[in-house]
């Protein structure tokens, strides 16, 4: 401890260096911070956007494969299906030359209000998606972004069937993404108007009685369509969400992997200051030994300048993370509710001790090499150099 | 204090073979104030830092203060250096981010004394050399002569037996090159050190007790110094 002030002043010596060193780091560690939440994160964000009792049916060679309309009949007799509802593509936009903004299907009122009850819509708004065969519930993110309002009437142009729809819009799912729903049945009517036959279906989601049921119904199930035309698997809400997710999964590794990179590169730089820093006063190093100091003292003096360095780096590093996620949150919590799911984006104290960890740990592998070297320089040899 | 016996060093510069040393003997009693003197090249730095526990010759024997420097590991040299040598160079050697005080104070974070101890002692030390006044300031912010009032004060802080100093009028005006070699004489007259100079300063001859010719390693001559016949002339 006697050496700190001495550490401490050296550290001072090149105020800009150890400040541009010290805010590569912090950048890195920042970095690394953020890129740790993220796995965590998903997970929270598949927990939190998947109920346990509600199951997806879709057709085994892929989603984007249809299925008879028919299995949704057969679906609903299974014991244990509360209730469940078809889905189909419809992917309508507004304006056709931008492409669908928003996912948007058509479902079966039907049900709806049972498979989703928990998606905090008010019972009257499902009752109203019933009773109107125009009727189009929108999720909050595409509701807030375009402006609309209950009452509003919408027009999309299918980009799956030729049929362009107008929706009255009769409420906003507050908890989904943006997602836009309406009655098959109305689908079905303009299609058979076009002449165009619609007995298919994308995707059942059906509701379970009893968490425990789970398994066995989604069993039942796929053994109802094991000889059938179109094989079925069906999954729970998150592994079904989670699938959706697995490429971004891969992603965050390939991140994660550039992250790991980066503060490679840091350690680099900071080895590079570090050396020229040390090398910069050879001949002080020398007079230190010459006095008495001995090599270990130099070395260890000379490591915790880079260690020190790196601590304080790693702290401000951590902080920066910790701060804008905080931020990020409490902006998500209040002004920005489409930000939503990066409340799930927490910097954990375990990712904040790791990440000052890794610091130090850059600044002792930085200041090794050089801190070693000067050490165990012969000091009349470096007099002789130096002056 | 200080014995050499047939110490020899050799450097080698790339195939060549550079004899700095040949079988230099030498004596200097406790509290004697000793000039190494010749052309450049001729080994003196050399010698200091044999003297020293700087460097090790490749052949002889170095005994100071009753140690015998040829046996001691790297770590015993730098036990021995901080307890028995106190280092004056010529370029001061301050280190620039501490002011004079903590300067003077580095010695003494090898010893075991407390943090009061230690500004205390590098007090005193300032005291003797006549730098109390600035023991706050950088060594930016002091001239040249106070800088290596600065530099004797930390080789005396630790009570070290012997001080030796390497040029160290070589980067000062005529003025205070006399003030340093009459602050090393008093260290030697009224503190006891054995004070052992390199230099290519005549003047430092009139402030020494003797005086140690070297020419390409190789001792030449003894001869006493300007003190030494001073204290000759006033006792004869």
């Amino acid at each position: 401890m006697k050496y700190l002030p001495l550490v401490w002043r050296n550290l001072g010596r090149n105020p800009l260096r150890s400040f541009l060193t010290a805010a590569a780091i912090a950048l890195a560690i920042a970095l690394v911070c953020i890129l740790r939440t993220m796995p965590a994160g998903l997970d929270a964000v598949l927990a939190s956007a998947a109920a346990n009792t509600r199951i997806s049916t879709h057709n085994e060679a892929g989603i984007v494969y249809s299925m008879p309309y028919a299995y949704l009949a057969k679906v609903r007799s299974v014991p244990g299906v509360v209730a469940a509802i078809s889905w189909n593509w419809f992917g309508g936009a507004i304006d056709i030359s931008k492409g669908v903004e928003f996912p948007n299907f058509a479902v079966d009122a039907d049900g709806l209000a049972e498979v989703y009850a928990d998606w905090g819509v008010d019972p009257k708004v499902f009752e109203d998606f019933r009773k109107y065969r125009d009727a189009a519930l929108v999720g909050r993110a595409t509701f807030e972004k375009h402006g609309w309002k209950v009452g509003d009437v919408i027009t999309l142009q299918s980009t799956v069937f030729p049929v362009t729809l107008s929706f009255r819009i009769v409420g906003e799912v507050p908890t989904n993404g943006g997602s836009l729903y309406f009655q098959r049945e109305y689908l079905a009517q303009a299609l058979a108007a076009a002449g165009v036959q619609f007995d298919t279906l994308g995707m059942i989601w059906s509701r379970v009685d009893d968490p425990d049921r789970v398994g066995p119904v989604m069993r039942q199930i796929d053994e109802m369509f094991h000889n059938s035309e179109a094989i079925t698997s069906t999954e729970t809400e998150k592994s079904f969400i989670g699938n959706f997710f697995s490429g971004l999964k891969q992603l965050v590794t390939i991140i994660q992997i550039v992250a790991a990179l980066v503060t490679l590169c840091i350690v680099f730089i900071a080895a590079n200051t570090a050396s020229m820093s040390i090398r910069e006063r050879v001949g002080e190093i020398a007079i230190l030994k010459a006095i008495g100091f001995r090599k270990q003292t130099i070395f260890t003096t000379l490591l915790a300048e880079a260690g020190l360095l790196a601590l304080v780096a790693g702290i401000a590093g951590a902080a920066t993370a910790w701060a804008m996620l905080k931020g990020l949150q409490m902006y998500a919590t209040g002004a920005g509710p489409q930000l939503g799911p990066l409340t799930a984006f927490i910097v954990s104290r375990v990712i904040l001790v790791q990440a000052v960890f890794i610091a130090f740990f850059i600044g002792i592998l930085a200041g090794w090499v050089p801190a070693f070297g000067a050490s165990r320089r012969s000091v009349a040899q470096t007099l002789r150099e130096v002056f | 204090m200080i014995d050499l016996v047939n110490v020899s060093r050799l450097y080698h510069r790339g195939a060549d073979e550079i004899h700095a040393l040949e079988r230099v003997s030498l004596h200097v009693d406790r509290g004697r104030f000793v000039a190494l003197m010749g052309p450049s090249g001729s080994g003196k730095s050399t010698l200091l830092n044999a003297l020293a526990g700087l460097d090790r010759p490749n052949s002889g024997e170095v005994t100071v203060a009753g140690k015998r420097l040829n046996e001691m590991s790297e770590d015993e040299l730098a036990a021995f250096r901080a307890h028995t040598v106190g280092f004056v160079f010529q370029f001061f050697n301050l280190i620039p981010v501490l002011s004079a005080v903590e300067n003077v104070e580095l010695p003494l974070l090898l010893t075991n004394l407390s943090k009061a101890e230690r500004r205390q002692r590098a007090e005193t030390a300032l005291r003797v050399v006549g730098l109390s006044d600035r023991a706050d300031h950088r060594p930016r912010e002091l001239s040249g002569g106070e800088q290596q009032r600065v530099a004797i004060a930390r080789s005396i802080v630790t009570d070290a037996e012997l001080i030796v100093a390497d040029e160290p009028t070589g980067d000062l005006d005529a003025k205070n090159a006399e003030e340093i070699l009459s602050l090393l004489q008093t260290l030697r007259r009224d503190f006891g050190k054995t004070v052992v100079i390199v230099t290519h300063d005549p003047r430092a001859e009139k402030w020494v007790d003797e005086v140690i010719h070297l020419d390409k390693g190789i001792l030449l001559e003894k001869r006493p110094g300007g003190a030494a016949r001073g204290a000759a002339g006033a006792t004869g």
